[in-house]
């Protein structure tokens, strides 16, 4: 056969072309996200951001309890890891909004500039494209909210110590919040992926993440005042569900987590749907 | 090769392409053309998955696109030149779309040079011109070094070398074995690169010949006939199935009779030639007559608009 095939090699131009080479992979539609997100310079504005609010809201409200600390004489109501928790990640409820941006404009920019074309004619198939976007956007938000936390707590720690307020950094009332904050963030992200597939426009998209994370709870709260029964949807909101995470009041930590796992599942499931159904 | 069956797409109560069928061989450049809203980019769209055919199917190297391991090895294809976040640089819009495929960043600069975009690779493509953005979509769509390629209007904004730079790499790339769709509303282009031609006209096939086919069977061959005796002449050959227009005073154009026939009758009759050729038809003349009927957003006849208002 192969004798033949030599023999005709004159006509061998004629003969279709056989494409050879590496395939499709998840490996490569990960890195081609880590590309995607890290050559935009909205992410590091977006990431820098965080990390800045983070810190200066922690040395802003370190300076001021150790200001008034001998006037209430250590007498704050709580205990000293709650003190460095607080302090820790106050600065991450900015951060929390500007990572819901990030997270709508990650796919929403992609509409608006007609790159989802190219992403999905390289990944017809396309919600290993999704998986891997939101696989990436996770990871990198995960990791700049640990990083956030851990740098608040970090220059807290000189700031209180000088009131002999201290605790370890290891201590799981310390460390589980902290954990539990970065995560709720990297959570955030995700949810917002998933509105921005949905709506695939970055002002509405923006406008539908921003409101159910920061209109949702006032909203409710209003009506809870004309229909008392309402106050009790208020834990299961994304953002009461996420503060509960860390500071469990109404429900176990764990409760409070699953119900922030099932608004981003809802968000992601629907964006999966759809981006599966419809014309690109 | 790129087969597609009864491929129907709607738009709500629009129908874009209805029930075409067609086969795009590998080994040539098939053009693909028609007027603005013919379903030429629907149809492209439809090939590579991004819109689902409502009825009907299509299928590029023998599978549905989506079935393929290796997409953008299979089918290379530029849609509009800005398919890219402009945010992003040229370089790096490459790489990403390379990873996906682990097609390694030695291929990312070959496709780069080979388009000629080195000056602005590191640029950001919000800044590009329709020309440099045009160039970025073809360096896409060689990036898997892929059997087939569709190329949706890829001279549109290119500057003379451009275009001729295009006409020779899709021959190139035909000649090696590889499937070439390219559109064009264009028919003079299509004429200088296309082997085969399909036409669409308001979603339909009206045409899918060789070029010379096309030109054969849409426009019919006319004589051109210089003489002092225009009137006689045309009486002498006047019947039902010859046309005769009177282009010039003395400049008849026929068409139904040959050179001959009319040689000799006007030898026979006495009437006295002063020039007596073949005129062939242009592309451009079949391409019109083939879709003076399909043509959806017509231009407004501005001549006949005058006279209806002058006659007021």
């Amino acid at each position: 056969m192969s004798t033949v095939a030599q023999s005709t090699q004159p006509s061998a131009a004629r003969a279709s072309f056989v494409p050879t080479g590496s395939g499709l992979s998840f490996g490569g539609l990960l890195r081609s996200e880590s590309i995607k997100l890290w050559s935009l310079r909205s992410t590091y504005w977006s990431f820098s951001l965080v990390i800045v609010a983070a810190v200066g809201i922690a040395l802003l409200m370190s300076f001021a309890m150790s200001a008034t600390f001998d006037s209430t004489n250590g007498a704050l109501g709580v205990d000293n890891a709650q003190l460095f928790v607080l302090v820790s990640t106050a600065g991450l409820a900015l951060g929390q909004l500007i990572v819901a941006v990030l997270g709508v404009l990650s796919i929403s920019g992609e509409y608006s500039s007609g790159m989802i074309k190219s992403t999905l004619t390289a990944v017809p198939n396309r919600l290993p494209a999704l998986w891997a976007k939101v696989t990436v956007l996770f990871s990198f938000t995960f990791l700049v909210g640990l990083f956030s936390v851990v740098a608040s707590f970090l220059v807290a720690v000189p700031i209180l110590g000088a009131k002999n307020i201290s605790v370890n950094l290891f201590d799981s009332a310390v460390l589980l919040p902290l954990l539990g904050n970065a995560l709720f963030l990297a959570l955030i992200a995700v949810f917002a992926i998933g509105i921005g597939t949905i709506v695939r426009s970055s002002a509405g998209g923006i406008a539908s993440a921003l409101g159910i994370i920061l209109l949702l709870p006032t909203v409710v709260g209003l009506f809870s005042m004309l229909v008392g029964w309402v106050a009790d949807i208020m834990p299961f909101l994304f953002t009461s569900a996420g503060s509960e995470m860390i500071t469990p009041n109404t429900m176990e930590s764990w409760q409070a987590f699953l119900v922030v796992l099932a608004w981003v599942v809802v968000s992601l499931g629907a964006a999966a749907l759809l981006l599966k159904r419809r014309d690109a | 090769m790129i087969q597609a069956q009864s491929l129907t797409k709607h738009y709500g109560s629009k129908t874009a392409v209805d029930a075409v069928d067609f086969t795009v061989q590998p080994g040539k450049v098939t053009g693909f053309l028609g007027p603005n809203g013919a379903g030429k980019s629907t149809t492209m769209r439809m090939i590579v998955g991004l819109d689902r055919p409502s009825a009907g199917s299509v299928i590029v190297n023998g599978k549905p696109y989506h079935e393929h391991k290796a997409p953008l090895r299979e089918v290379g294809v530029l849609l509009d030149a800005k398919a890219v976040h402009t945010g992003r640089s040229a370089y790096n819009h490459l790489r990403a779309m390379a990873a996906t495929h682990s097609i390694p960043t030695s291929r990312v600069h070959e496709v780069i040079n080979l388009t000629g975009l080195e000056s602005v690779a590191r640029k950001r493509v919000g800044g590009f011109s329709l020309g440099m953005g045009q160039r970025l979509g073809i360096a896409a769509a060689l990036l898997g070094d892929p059997a087939t390629l569709i190329l949706d209007e890829p001279v549109n904004g290119l500057d003379p070398e451009g275009v001729q730079w295009v006409r020779k790499l899709t021959k190139q790339l035909a000649a090696e074995g590889r499937t070439v769709l390219l559109s064009s509303h264009l028919m003079s282009e299509m004429a200088l690169t296309a082997d085969h031609i399909i036409v669409l006209g308001r979603g339909r096939v009206i045409a899918d010949a060789s070029v010379a086919d096309i030109i054969k069977s849409a426009a019919q061959d006319a004589v051109r006939v210089r003489t002092p005796h225009t009137v006689a002449l045309a009486t002498l050959l006047a019947q039902a199935d010859v046309t005769i227009t009177n282009v010039e005073p003395d400049v008849l154009e026929i068409s139904g009779l040959t050179v001959n026939e009319i040689g000799d009758r006007a030898a026979a009759a006495q009437i006295s030639l002063h020039e007596l050729s073949a005129v062939s038809a242009s592309l451009e003349e079949a391409y019109m007559k083939l879709t003076q009927n399909e043509v959806e957003y017509r231009t407004g006849d501005a001549s006949s608009h005058t006279e209806a208002e002058v006659a007021r």
